[in-house]
């Protein structure tokens, strides 16, 4: 399949990194506001050409898939000039300013019979995976309650904070936190479905030009409940998934290779909280281990579930099968991400 | 003559904009919106023009009567997105604006880490072969945005017919700025010191600036590319004696054979490692060598076009870094 992207800043490279190692896909063109880093992310990848003008490229090159891994605030725009052109398009998250926009966005895919595809990769994590293989298998039990909390200092003099240049997140509702809004949501929505109510909670403790630097939520979905969480002030930096199920307990750190389960077991009472901390802590050595060690050997390393996605997506959308993320789930999620929002950030 | 200097408050800049200001120049100087400028103590003749080379509207205004751009600026730090973005960016979008100005002639802070230290034997020149093509993506952010912002400002004085001159030096150092990286790994007070015998291609930032000065005014510079070291460069393990007794420190010096060193990095890179480039920068051979790798260095062409002669020895260079 012929893919091009759109946007070649950070998350671009991971995208690009991954779509070299999936067999049957060319990476036919990458496009870029500016031509030296268009260039120098066609060099540094093998792709054949590189382009400023994003319409050029897509009526020269007809792409299949779009990748569109621009700052969010150009996401409505490109992706459906993308899908008129005739390609599916992958849209790193969030995928839309607004709901309406993404709502038009998901209407306009159905109409074109096109997929769109917003980058939920935390969910095709090792730890995310393994959990719903549990609960699939009924080991799990029903699920009760998930808590998401991403920790991350997003204060620093770079990126999101920094004095010098006006970050594009910044004017999307929730400031830079919106940027992560959909990496809770989606995980929120895959374990306990979509919601009924939310409860927010936006708050700043730190001087900075961010609107706001914690976030809290209560979620009510049609399954169970939910806790979403970010604190740019709480450290070290984290992203912590705790699945509460009826027979199990999963926590993981998704920044890391960390999963541990705490289980109802057979035998004694008082000997379950002894077991189960002997295999926890086995758990969490193994994964400082796993994780140090794949800083040394390479590899997509936090980003391993969107190479798992993107995997997923080349290959139903080569064999016509349903994507890993579908346009109802989008929807879903977003209408999530819109109710967790505050009204407006404060001037 | 009227300077337009991007960078001016950086470590090279301030000293940059006091050596145009000693040889009679004047000078604009560029900083960022929010950059503190007290402690420099700037006299007034220097005139503040504060914007972002990313993201500024107004860059064309900052050439009015500017006869020459000295282009310092590039991000020393932040993750290689950042640093692309200060230096190749920033560039373009910065001649972009100079190319709807009078101004013609430009002058450009390169660096040392442009170079193919893989493929260089002995002696580092300015013809030395840089580095390009695939093997530019397995060096550091800075590297490469480095590489990419010379080859990006050479299109544009090629495509608007500017006097270009290229400077590129060697580990500028002074004042609060001499824990080089050439000085191998430390950890807690012991110091690894790979191939103590090396030389540092090191400049003081006086010295530095000196030449950025003359360079900026002098016709013979035009055209010309020139590396900036102050000699052939301290030894490793007697800069590092120096700069510890400098600090106050005491340290201990373990030498290691840069030859034994280079093996073992280069054998991990392509078996345990696999050629992984999120290694720390020392476990990467091409990086390991473009900070300890043993040539030799030369200033041959700013001492044969300008007759440029550092003002500073290096003992007065010491006394002002750590006196």
């Amino acid at each position: 399949m012929r893919a091009a992207l759109i946007g070649a800043g950070q998350i671009a490279r991971q995208h690009l990194s991954c779509l070299q190692q999936l067999p049957g896909v060319e990476i036919s063109a990458v496009c870029d506001l500016s031509p030296s880093v268009a260039e120098c992310a066609a060099e540094r990848h093998g792709v054949r050409s590189w382009y400023t003008d994003y319409r050029l490229m897509l009526s020269e090159v007809r792409p299949e898939v779009v990748h569109v891994t621009t700052p969010p605030t150009s996401h409505f725009r490109l992706t459906m000039d993308a899908m008129e052109a005739g390609a599916h398009v992958i849209v790193e998250k969030p995928a839309s300013s607004t709901f309406d926009e993404l709502d038009a966005m998901v209407r306009r895919a159905n109409e074109l019979n096109r997929s769109l595809i917003e980058d939920y990769n935390y969910l095709f994590n090792r730890a995310p995976l393994e959990i719903l293989k549990r609960i699939e298998s009924g080991e799990f039990g029903a699920v009760t309650h998930v808590e998401v909390l991403i920790c991350l200092n997003i204060l620093g003099p770079t990126g999101f904070a920094d004095p010098n240049v006006s970050h594009p997140c910044l004017n999307l509702a929730g400031g830079a936190i919106a940027d992560f809004l959909p990496h809770l949501a989606s995980l929120a929505h895959r374990f306990v479905g979509p919601h009924r109510k939310a409860h927010t909670v936006w708050t700043k403790r730190s001087p900075s030009k961010l609107p706001y630097d914690e976030f809290r939520a209560l979620v009510e979905g049609e399954t169970a409940t939910a806790a979403l969480s970010f604190s740019s002030n709480s450290q070290p930096d984290a992203f912590w998934l705790r699945v509460y199920g009826e027979r199990m307990l999963a926590t993981a750190n998704l920044f890391e290779k960390r999963l541990t389960f705490d289980r109802l077991r057979p035998g004694p009472k008082p000997l379950r909280p002894l077991m189960n901390g002997i295999e926890e802590g086995s758990s969490i050595r193994r994964a400082a281990v796993g994780t140090l060690m794949r800083k040394f050997t390479g590899g997509p390393g936090a980003y391993e579930g969107l190479f798992e996605l993107l995997t997923r997506a080349y290959r139903s959308l080569d064999a016509g099968g349903v994507p890993p993320i579908t346009k109802q789930q989008v929807l879903e999620v977003n209408r999530l991400v819109e109710a967790l929002k505050p009204e407006r950030n404060p001037s | 003559m009227k300077a337009l200097v991007t960078g001016a408050n950086g470590f090279l800049g301030r000293h940059v904009v006091a050596a145009l200001l000693s040889r009679g120049h004047q000078v604009r100087a560029m900083v960022r919106p929010t950059a503190r400028l007290e402690e420099l103590h700037w006299p007034e003749v220097v005139e503040v023009f504060r914007a972002d080379l990313r993201s500024s509207q107004n860059l064309a205004a900052a050439f009015d009567g500017v006869e020459v751009l000295i282009h310092l600026a590039a991000a020393v730090t932040g993750n290689e997105d950042d640093q692309l973005a200060a230096a190749v960016v920033g560039t373009e979008r910065l001649l972009g604006a100079m190319a709807q100005a009078s101004c013609k002639r430009l002058v450009l802070a390169s660096s040392f880490s442009v170079y193919d230290w893989s493929k260089i034997p002995k002696t580092l020149d300015v013809d030395s072969p840089i580095e390009a093509g695939a093997d530019l993506y397995e060096r550091d952010g800075y590297s490469i945005a480095k590489s990419w912002q010379e080859r990006v400002t050479r299109r544009f004085a090629e495509k608007h017919s500017w006097d270009l001159t290229v400077l590129r030096p060697g580990f500028i150092w002074g004042r609060d700025h001499a824990d080089l990286a050439a000085l191998g790994q430390k950890i807690g007070k012991i110091h690894l010191v790979i191939g103590p015998l090396t030389h540092i291609p090191m400049t003081h930032v006086e010295n530095c600036a000196d030449l950025f000065a003359i360079a900026a005014s002098d016709p013979r510079a035009r055209g010309q590319t020139f590396n900036v070291v102050d000699g052939e460069g301290e030894r490793i393990w007697t800069f590092l004696g120096s700069h510890l007794k400098g600090i106050g420190e005491t340290g201990i010096r373990i030498p290691i054979p840069y030859r034994l060193a280079h093996s073992l990095v280069s054998a991990l890179y392509s078996t345990v490692f696999r050629r992984n480039t999120k290694l720390p920068q020392i476990l990467i051979p091409c990086r390991f060598e473009s900070r300890l790798k043993p040539l030799h260095y030369t200033n041959r062409s700013a001492r044969e076009v300008l007759g440029w002669v550092p003002p500073l020895k290096h003992d007065e260079c010491l006394a002002r870094t750590y006196g």
